[in-house]
């Protein structure tokens, strides 16, 4: 599969301070959605807007082939993105919205909008400064889901929408997904909404990648392991990465340590990825994965 | 083309002002002419050649060029701070529209289409005016009395405004560019930013020095244009209503303005504006491309 972003050595400061993102090589192979996952002011938004071509970066970001900060405006006809709910101007009717986006994206289509449109309760002559604020993200998911783009991008796009729409849009984001061949990059913090529609996790950390993993290879890579009774210090010697109590058991997460090794010494299952967010971040001995060669791990 | 035309239609959807303020202008003077019980106007000394239907015609305009003027000015300041300010600059950098084509719609409605639509507007009630005028028989020129009507005059008239919007758009370009800089630039006020540095700079060098060549270097007086567009050095000024004759207005020079394009666009003082009017649109173009305080 070919590569859709070819990310090497990705820095970026603002002004003086430290870097906000630290040497990031990474790709992402046509047709797989990604999910960015990282803590409060971890890069996301940062690493999203550099892959956009929306703030100055040091090193590459190719996206298309082509490279992000130059070539912005080509890269928009095939990228479609919310770079953050909430940036829709106030003063637009939502008619005019429509109109606007067709008027400038080739690859926009009234009717799907419409579409998605006529199921909520957003009236057309409505400015968008008299919507409430889940109903602007509705919109703005609505004019964005009509673009047929080969690589959607997404910065929180569920944020102050309740479950319900949520679920419709993930349902909706996957049904259009798997109709095209297309490739979704999103962030969001609800990753147990998301678990299950990702196909590979970039957790990234301090500005740099914490992991890199198709979710394919979670469960070679990684096993949880709740401590049987009495068993935590021989499955302490096997080194886990990162231990929790939960409900007086011992939980415990190893990487590259194969299932029969543990099997002895209680229950062995595959960690979801928030249980792995957690302890990658947060286990003391959590360090950022070294700068490696791009691709590794991800050769499909 | 679809899209610059769909970006100057986004301009004008954000800036209502721009053609309400034109309309409410033709609006208030027809319901003038329609109601007051008579009209002057007054160009100074009445010996002057140039006949009182173009004067009239001339007069017409001024409010709304006045208002225009306003207008442009405040859009052009705002144009490239509104959508950093409320952060919508991201939903507009998703689209597949280049910072060139939006910084040039921007640069076109304010220099170009706000006035050719103003002086369609003007040209447009002074048709009802004179039609208004005509029946009432209540407009007085330089007291002498109402203008006799004449469709060649009107067009010819017309023709020499739209000639001087074309010099006014290319001698003052370089005034817009640089507004548009100020608001690309500004973090926040950007009026203080286009007003404040040229006020100081010009200050200091006058306490400095005691010479103004920042100031000559920068003015664009109206009256130098008119010189150098014209054959003929003119001075309006325009009352309504009852009141008197304004101390110093006058018109000098006989029969209509003769428009000198060639002189204008021989003058280095034009291209030397556009020059600069080229550099700043450059650098704006960057600021909105490179500059990331969202």
């Amino acid at each position: 599969m070919a590569n859709i972003i070819e990310v090497q050595d990705l820095t970026k400061r603002y002004g003086s301070g430290p870097p906000v993102l630290d040497r990031l090589s990474f790709r992402v192979q046509a047709g797989r959605i990604v999910g960015l996952i990282g803590r409060n002011g971890a890069g996301k938004t940062t690493l999203l807007k550099a892959l956009l071509g929306l703030t100055p970066y040091h090193g590459s970001v190719r996206v298309f082939g082509l490279e992000a900060s130059r070539d912005r405006h080509a890269l928009m006809s095939e990228i479609c993105f919310i770079a953050d709910t909430g940036v829709l101007p106030r003063w637009l009717r939502v008619e005019h919205a429509i109109a606007y986006v067709e008027g400038v994206h080739p690859r926009f289509d009234r009717k799907r909008a419409e579409a998605v449109l006529a199921r909520s309760a957003i009236a057309r002559r409505a400015r968008i400064g008299e919507l409430s604020k889940g109903m602007i993200t509705q919109l703005h998911l609505a004019l964005i889901l009509a673009i047929d783009a080969r690589l959607l991008v997404l910065d929180e796009p569920t944020l102050g929408l309740d479950l319900i729409y949520r679920r419709a849009f993930y349902d909706t984001l996957l049904s259009d997904y798997l109709d095209k061949e297309r490739t979704i990059v999103l962030t969001t913090h609800q990753i147990e909404e998301v678990e299950n529609v990702l196909t590979d996790v970039l957790f990234i950390d301090h500005g740099r990648l914490a992991l890199d993993l198709p979710v394919e290879e979670l469960p070679q890579r990684f096993v949880q392991l709740n401590v049987a009774a009495g068993k935590g210090d021989s499955a302490r010697a096997l080194e886990p990465f990162y231990e929790r109590e939960v409900f007086g058991r011992s939980m415990m997460l190893f990487e590259h340590r194969a299932p029969e090794v543990l099997a002895g010494l209680g229950e062995v299952r595959t960690p979801s990825i928030a249980d792995l967010f957690v302890a990658k971040l947060t286990a003391p001995t959590a360090s950022p994965e070294p700068p490696q060669p791009a691709a590794a791990g991800e050769a499909a | 083309m679809r899209v610059l035309l769909m970006q100057i239609r986004r301009e004008l959807w954000e800036h209502r002002s721009l053609w309400i303020a034109p309309l409410l202008v033709g609006i208030l003077l027809l319901a003038a002419v329609a109601t007051l019980s008579q009209v002057q106007f007054f160009f100074g000394s009445s010996s002057t050649t140039v006949s009182p239907l173009v004067l009239m015609l001339f007069g017409w305009g001024i409010p709304f060029y006045l208002a225009a003027g306003i207008v442009v000015v405040v859009y052009l300041l705002d144009c490239l701070y509104g959508e950093r300010r409320d952060r919508s600059i991201l939903f507009w950098r998703s689209m597949p529209v280049s910072d060139t084509q939006t910084v040039l719609a921007k640069l076109l409605v304010g220099l170009v289409i706000v006035p050719l639509a103003t002086f369609l507007f003007a040209a447009v009630t002074s048709l009802f005016a004179s039609a208004i005028l005509a029946l009432r028989g209540h407009v007085q020129v330089n007291g002498q009395g109402s203008p006799s009507w004449n469709g060649l005059t009107w067009l010819r008239t017309q023709l020499i405004l739209l000639y001087s919007l074309f010099a006014v758009m290319l001698w003052y370009a370089p005034y817009a560019t640089y507004l548009m800089l100020a608001s690309a630039w500004a973090r926040r006020s950007p009026y203080a930013w286009a007003f404040v540095p040229p006020v100081l700079l010009a200050i200091f060098e006058y306490m400095l020095f005691g010479t103004n060549y920042l100031g000559r270097i920068v003015e664009r007086g109206f009256n130098q244009l008119v010189r150098l567009a014209f054959s003929l050095d003119l001075q309006l000024a325009f009352s309504f209503g009852d009141t008197a004759v304004p101390a110093g207005a006058r018109v000098s020079g006989r029969g209509l303005p003769q428009p000198m394009p060639s002189r204008l666009l021989e003058s280095p003082q034009l291209w030397v504006g556009l020059a600069a009017a080229a550099l700043m649109l450059v650098v704006v173009i960057r600021l909105r491309r490179y500059r990331d305080d969202s």
